[in-house]
């Protein structure tokens, strides 16, 4: 059985007369420790797909069974208890906390769980040399580029031990060096720590650290390539892929 | 219980200092008002209120109950009452009756000046400081009898808007150009004599051209007042009527109620002003946070912790406000004098004015602040997130 599970997921939103569609119908089967990229054109859907996973959304139908639970039945308390044990989120923008220091960023989600403020300290150091800013704990966002600001996000979507990161174009903002940084840092965790990832970019060279990718289009999978066999970026109109 | 760290909201105070100082700043100036207002309302209300004795009941001129200056009563009512009415209190033989002369009366600092303004005086005898045992001489003497000689209230000088010295031992003062030399000073605490001038009753008699007095207060020790009213409706011919000194006082009171009614509605009307300022910049500084109120929940905190932090923000904005408003109130008003028809009162500043004041400031803080945080928290975290 596969780690995350779709089953004719579909969003929609009413805007007056017309309804939207962002996601329709889309069945997918994500494995436990895979890497996945969305690509897409902007609108197609990628991310709302990533914060239903995320559990940040509730589908309009369909089922959503991530480690043996449909997550679309959970109530929003439910929902947001689930996020904290299972998810870390990282957003193109970072979304740090502006008045916390990186220490306390990172250790913002802990906060929800019940442990000790040593073991605290303990991971949080541990996070942050891991992304390679143990000596930035005392510093506030703007005190950091925006590359270190992505990795102090990162450490804090890891910080809990999530088994699932979801990543909404994490190197859209970034200059290229960062970026580099950054998608080193994502291939790490999928690989060493055997993170779930999936990633969304616009970028074909940034999809490629991934191992498999996925097209979305108007809410529905275009084609669906696994590394291996990727060959360029041939979009096709196809229907769902399983 | 899942909550954001404490750190969090009071960091969040210094995110924008001109936004801090509005909150204070507003906090401070309903507090301030507050304050005034209420004790205002109470100093008032104790005024007319400890004003009566529950004992006394007043003698006047049938008609003319609702005030004392407008009443008139006949010379001899008096010595009838002593002699009729049963259970007048009495001490070493002298009985608690007196017969006085209220009257508002122009008051000069030069023999043929303009006066400065009106003061209550009482023209009465020593049985008055029997019945009225809330005065008390501070300074000086009482007045010799016939002598054109004061004695004058701690807020006489607020009353008629002079300097307290003007009023000191050994200063001249003219009712018409009859100069009248103040020896004693008194104090009737919370009471409306506390602004008044005595002065011997036949001068005041002389002073206001009449022989009779405006009313006869007596102490009942023994009596009741329908004792009393007994009286009253036997002696027919003597046109008078008898109301106890509380219900007096609490008629006078109600006369006041359209006064306090405008203070409570000016201070409602503050406090509402500041309410919606208060609400406009809570909305300004919440909407600019959409975004990371997104992110904290995509983390997995709930929206009670979101709602919390931020209400906990705006409290401590309030409550620090509050703080400084009441040390403004009480630095401000503590001892402080208004003048109105029937005297002078002191505002009255104690601890229940002043936690009224802070809660109306805490009250500020809290109702400013849930509105914003809901409309934060109304939207789902997918739009929250995609905020600028
Ligand atoms: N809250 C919303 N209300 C209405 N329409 C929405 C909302 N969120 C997203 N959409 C629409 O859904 C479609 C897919 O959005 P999205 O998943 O953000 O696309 P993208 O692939 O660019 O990430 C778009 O057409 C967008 O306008
Ligand atoms: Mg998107």
């Amino acid at each position: 059985m596969a780690l995350i599970e779709c089953r004719q997921l579909t969003k929609t939103y009413r805007k007056g007369e017309s309804t939207i569609k962002p996601l329709d119908r889309l069945d997918l089967d994500v494995e436990q420790g895979s890497f996945l990229a969305l690509m897409g054109p902007s609108g197609s859907g990628k991310t709302t797909l990533l914060n239903l996973i995320a559990g940040i959304d509730h589908p309009t139908s369909g089922s959503l069974t991530i480690d043996g639970q449909n997550i679309a039945k959970l109530s929003r308390s439910k929902l947001a208890a689930w996020r904290s044990d299972n998810v870390g989120y990282v957003f193109q923008l970072y979304n740090l906390v502006p008045v916390l220091t990186a220490y306390e960023n990172v250790e913002l989600p802990m906060l929800l769980h019940p442990i000790s403020r040593k073991e605290r300290h303990e991971r949080v150091a541990t996070a942050l040399s891991l992304v390679g800013l143990a000596d930035r704990h005392d510093h506030y966002p703007r005190q950091l580029s925006g590359g270190q600001e992505q990795r102090v996000a990162i450490a804090r979507a890891i910080v809990t031990d999530p088994a699932i990161l979801v990543a909404d174009e994490p190197t859209g903002d970034l200059d290229k060096p960062s970026a580099l940084a950054v998608m080193d840092l994502l291939t790490r965790l999928n690989q060493e720590l055997g993170k779930t990832l999936i990633m969304v970019t616009h970028d074909a060279q940034t999809a490629e650290y991934a191992n498999r990718t996925l097209h979305l289009d108007k809410g529905r999978l275009a084609d669906d390539s696994v590394q291996a066999a990727f060959s360029g970026e041939t979009a096709t109109t196809q229907g769902a892929a399983s | 219980m899942r909550l954001l760290p404490f750190e969090y909201a009071a960091r969040n105070l210094g995110r924008s200092p001109l936004r801090l100082g509005i909150s204070v700043l507003g906090s401070t100036l309903v507090v301030v008002l507050a304050i005034a207002a209420f004790a205002f309302v109470r100093g008032m209300d104790r005024s007319l209120a400890d004003s009566g004795s529950a004992d006394n009941v007043i003698l006047m001129g049938a008609g003319s109950e609702e005030s004392i200056e407008r009443s008139e009563v006949r010379p001899n009512v008096a010595g009838q009452a002593e002699a009729s009415i049963f259970g007048i209190r009495s001490e070493a033989g002298r009985a608690f009756v007196s017969p006085e002369v209220h009257a508002a009366l122009g008051v000069a600092l030069e023999p043929d000046a303009e006066p400065v303004g009106q003061a209550v005086f009482r023209g009465v005898v020593p049985a008055a400081f029997q019945v009225h045992p809330q005065v008390r001489i501070t300074e000086g003497r009482s007045f010799r009898p016939g002598a054109d000689e004061v004695i004058v209230g701690e807020l006489a000088a607020t009353r008629l808007g002079v300097p307290n010295e003007r009023l000191a031992l050994g200063q001249v003062v003219y009712v018409d150009g009859r100069p009248l030399t103040i020896v004693g000073r008194f104090a009737a605490p919370n009471t409306v004599m506390n602004a008044e001038v005595w002065a011997p009753l036949t001068n005041l008699q002389i002073m206001t051209k009449r022989d009779g007095v405006s009313c006869v207060v007596l102490t009942l020790d023994e009596g009741e007042f329908a004792d009393v009213d007994v009286f009253v409706k036997s002696r027919v011919d003597l046109e008078l009527a008898a109301i106890t000194e509380r219900d007096y006082y609490r008629q006078l009171s109600n006369f006041y109620k359209p006064v306090k009614m405008m203070i409570w509605v000016t201070a409602i009307l503050i406090g509402v002003g500041g309410l919606l300022g208060g609400l406009n910049t809570m909305y300004a500084a919440f909407a600019s946070r959409i975004r990371e109120v997104g992110t904290l929940q995509s983390l997995g905190y709930p929206r009670r912790a979101v709602m919390l932090s931020f209400v906990q923000e705006s409290m401590l904005a309030a409550a620090t406000g509050a703080v400084l408003g009441a040390l403004i109130a009480l630095l401000l008003l503590d001892g402080v004098s208004i003048k109105f028809s029937m005297g002078a009162f002191g505002l009255l500043l104690d601890g229940p004015t002043v936690g009224f004041g802070i809660a109306a400031g805490l009250g500020l803080g809290l109702f400013g602040s849930i509105p914003p945080t809901l409309r934060c928290l109304r939207m789902p975290i997918a739009e929250s997130l995609k905020a600028a």
